[in-house]
């Protein structure tokens, strides 16, 4: 700028110097008259000159109005402007402008690269979060107890259901050392051995752990080493390469070991449950075969000396092999019905008839407890559509049922009476009654009420199949009402011949 | 005088084999349905031997013998057990703390039965004299 205005009076000067020296040739108003005009010339090229650069410093001005206005959101990702204007040429600044330009948009493009970096990066850690979160909320609610230890045998993590059965105060607790957490030494044994192992894979056991209630409960525990991250890497490359290395990386673990715990307190129970069925049913078979032997003998022996005596002899063996007969019956229909492998043959059957059946089949039993037998059948024809077999065992087994679980002189009463159109039987009796409880859970199969176990024997499989036999064979309904000591009430619906016709 | 057997068994037809058996023998027997109605015969009169099945109502035959064997006088009184559930009872420890002198399988031999009582009636009466 100084040197365009230097140049521009240089040129001026000169100019009026050289009018000056033209008009030294003419007379003073003509000299005057030059200088004056070249004086007006150098005016003029001044006020030129000047006008220029303000029309540059304008354009320039334009430049950085257009370059204050770059907005780095605007910037494609080639790094190409966007809204930028192009630049005005600006004369001699043209280049300096366009470095600070260029200068500006770099910085720009790094700006916008940190924020869009940035952005990702919030994403990515809220993400993260979120996901962190989530496992940590599935993992507190797993149903399953679990603990995990680092290799200095302190708790890493337990979630809601460990810290519940072991009482672990996941905040309040001044030692994170398992042994003084967790009561249970050898679930500790457990953690701690497998923490130390050298190479990885499960440890399973079961355990039994008692509760503050002082209720024991039984988990099948499965104990994991957990390797550490680099040892994991190392695992992962090494299952594609030599086994021999990830033995090695193993090896070097630093340890730790996570522990999910299993209830098996419902298999513990059904095994508890099949093995007293097997129990019972020994014994059940056995005591009517040790009546047939018994007597089988005697009549070898020729101790039945006079008629009346064999033929006494030779009732009980009879009664007793029905007996057994029965039995083998009982567990044979209920596996078929639970396998669904039974052959239904139901026919149009007078239902009294059949329940007066069942009454002579279980009179006997009555008499030797002097229960008094009750059959107090109705007056109806009662038609039901019926597998004749199954039914009378039902009824055979509600009846001998109650006369178990009545005392000696008690009463055992079988009803049969038409309601609301379906054919309806009941077996009442004067016995030791059921809780609540137990009337809920009398149907089960091997269930038996602990109080009367000792009153009479039982497979705990009569009830089961007289539900099986009334509900799924014929459609019908058996329930029980009952109050302890008060005795119990069986009845059975089933749906009337007709009816299923229609 | 006739040897006093008391059977001790809640099936009627065990019960009543064993008594025909033993009767024949030659003893005088007498039964009684459950333990707690054994208790109550052996505290009137004490029987040379008890023969008693295991698993009964009211008191089962585990707990008659552990009952016999807190009084004084039914201390030594041999037990013959009949039981099903002979698996059970074939641990030592119980047949030995309890003092049973031998244990009898359901189902059982009549005759079986009948020897053993005679044998432990007879080394009874050897000892006795």
């Amino acid at each position: 700028m100084m040197a365009a205005v230097a140049l521009v009076l240089a040129a001026a000067i000169i100019i009026t110097i050289a009018s000056g020296m033209l008009a030294g040739h003419g007379s003073w108003p003509f000299r005057l008259g030059v200088l004056g005009g070249g004086l007006a010339i150098a005016g003029g090229l001044v006020i030129l000159c000047v006008y220029r650069k303000s029309q540059n410093f304008k354009a320039v001005e334009r430049c950085f109005e257009a370059l204050c206005k770059v907005n780095p959101r605007d910037l494609h990702g080639d790094g190409t402007t966007g809204d930028v204007p192009p630049l005005p040429a600006c004369g001699p600044w043209s280049g300096a402008v366009e470095q600070v330009r260029d200068t500006i948009l770099e910085l720009c493009r790094q700006v916008q690269d940190l924020e869009h970096a940035s952005t990702a990066a919030q994403i990515r850690s809220r993400r993260v979060a979120a996901e962190s979160d989530q496992i940590k909320w599935i993992f507190s609610e797993l149903a399953d107890p679990i603990l995990a230890v680092d290799n200095y045998d302190e708790l890493l993590l337990a979630n809601h259901t460990a810290e519940d059965l072991f009482q672990i105060d996941a905040n309040g607790a001044e030692s994170r050392l398992l042994s003084e957490l967790v009561q249970c030494q050898k679930l500790v044994d457990l953690l701690t051995s497998t923490s130390r192992r050298k190479t990885c894979g499960n440890r399973t056991d079961e355990i039994e752990i008692t509760d503050e209630q002082g209720q024991s409960h039984w988990y099948r525990v499965t104990a994991t080493k957990l390797l550490g991250s680099d040892e994991t890497d190392n695992q992962e490359h090494d299952d594609q390469g030599d086994s021999s290395d990830a033995a090695a990386a193993g090896a070097s673990g630093s340890g730790g070991a996570v522990a999910v715990l299993r209830d098996i307190g419902d298999q513990k129970a059904l095994q508890k449950r099949n093995a007293e069925f097997v129990s019972a049913v020994s014994h059940e078979m056995k005591t009517p075969l040790a009546g047939i032997k018994a007597y089988v003998e005697m009549l070898v022996d020729g101790d039945a000396e006079d008629e009346e005596t064999q033929e006494e002899f030779l009732d009980v063996i009879n009664s007793q092999a029905d007996r057994l007969q029965r039995l083998i019956d009982n567990m044979l229909n209920l596996a078929r019905i639970e396998a669904g492998v039974v052959n239904v043959s139901k026919q149009p059957q007078s239902l009294n008839e059949l329940l007066e059946e069942a009454l002579h089949v279980v009179q006997p039993a009555a008499e030797a407890k002097q229960i008094e037998l009750l059959g107090d059948l109705s007056p109806m024809y009662l038609g039901v559509l019926a597998d004749r077999d199954m039914l009378l065992q039902a009824a055979i087994n509600l009846l001998s049922n109650a006369i178990k679980y009545t005392a000696g002189g008690g009463r055992v009463a079988l009803r049969s009476r038409m309601v609301d159109n379906q054919a309806r039987f009941e077996v009442q009796d004067t016995g030791v009654g059921l809780s609540e409880e137990d009337a809920q859970r009398v149907f089960e199969k091997f269930y038996r009420v602990k109080k009367d176990k000792t009153m009479a024997s039982g497979t705990g499989l009569g009830l089961p199949l007289a539900k099986h036999i009334v509900e799924d064979v014929h459609g019908g309904q058996l329930t029980v009402e009952s109050a302890l000591g008060e005795g119990s009430a069986f009845a059975a619906i089933i749906p009337s011949a007709g009816q299923l016709d229609a | 005088m006739l040897k006093r057997i008391l059977l001790c068994d809640d099936e009627v037809h065990i019960l009543r084999a064993a008594e025909f058996k033993l009767k024949r023998a030659g003893y005088d027997v007498q039964t009684a349905g459950d333990g707690q109605e054994a208790w109550e015969a052996i505290e009137v009169q004490k029987p040379d031997i008890l023969i008693t099945d295991c698993q009964m109502p009211r008191l089962d035959g585990i707990g008659l013998v552990r009952r016999l064997r807190e009084h004084a006088e039914t201390r030594d009184l041999p037990v013959l057990m009949l039981t099903a559930k002979g698996f059970e009872l074939s641990h030592e420890d119980l047949t030995e703390e309890l003092g049973i002198v031998a244990v009898i399988a359901k189902p059982f031999s009549p005759r079986e039965l009948r020897q053993r009582v005679d044998a432990v009636l007879q080394t009874d009466e050897a000892t006795s004299r």
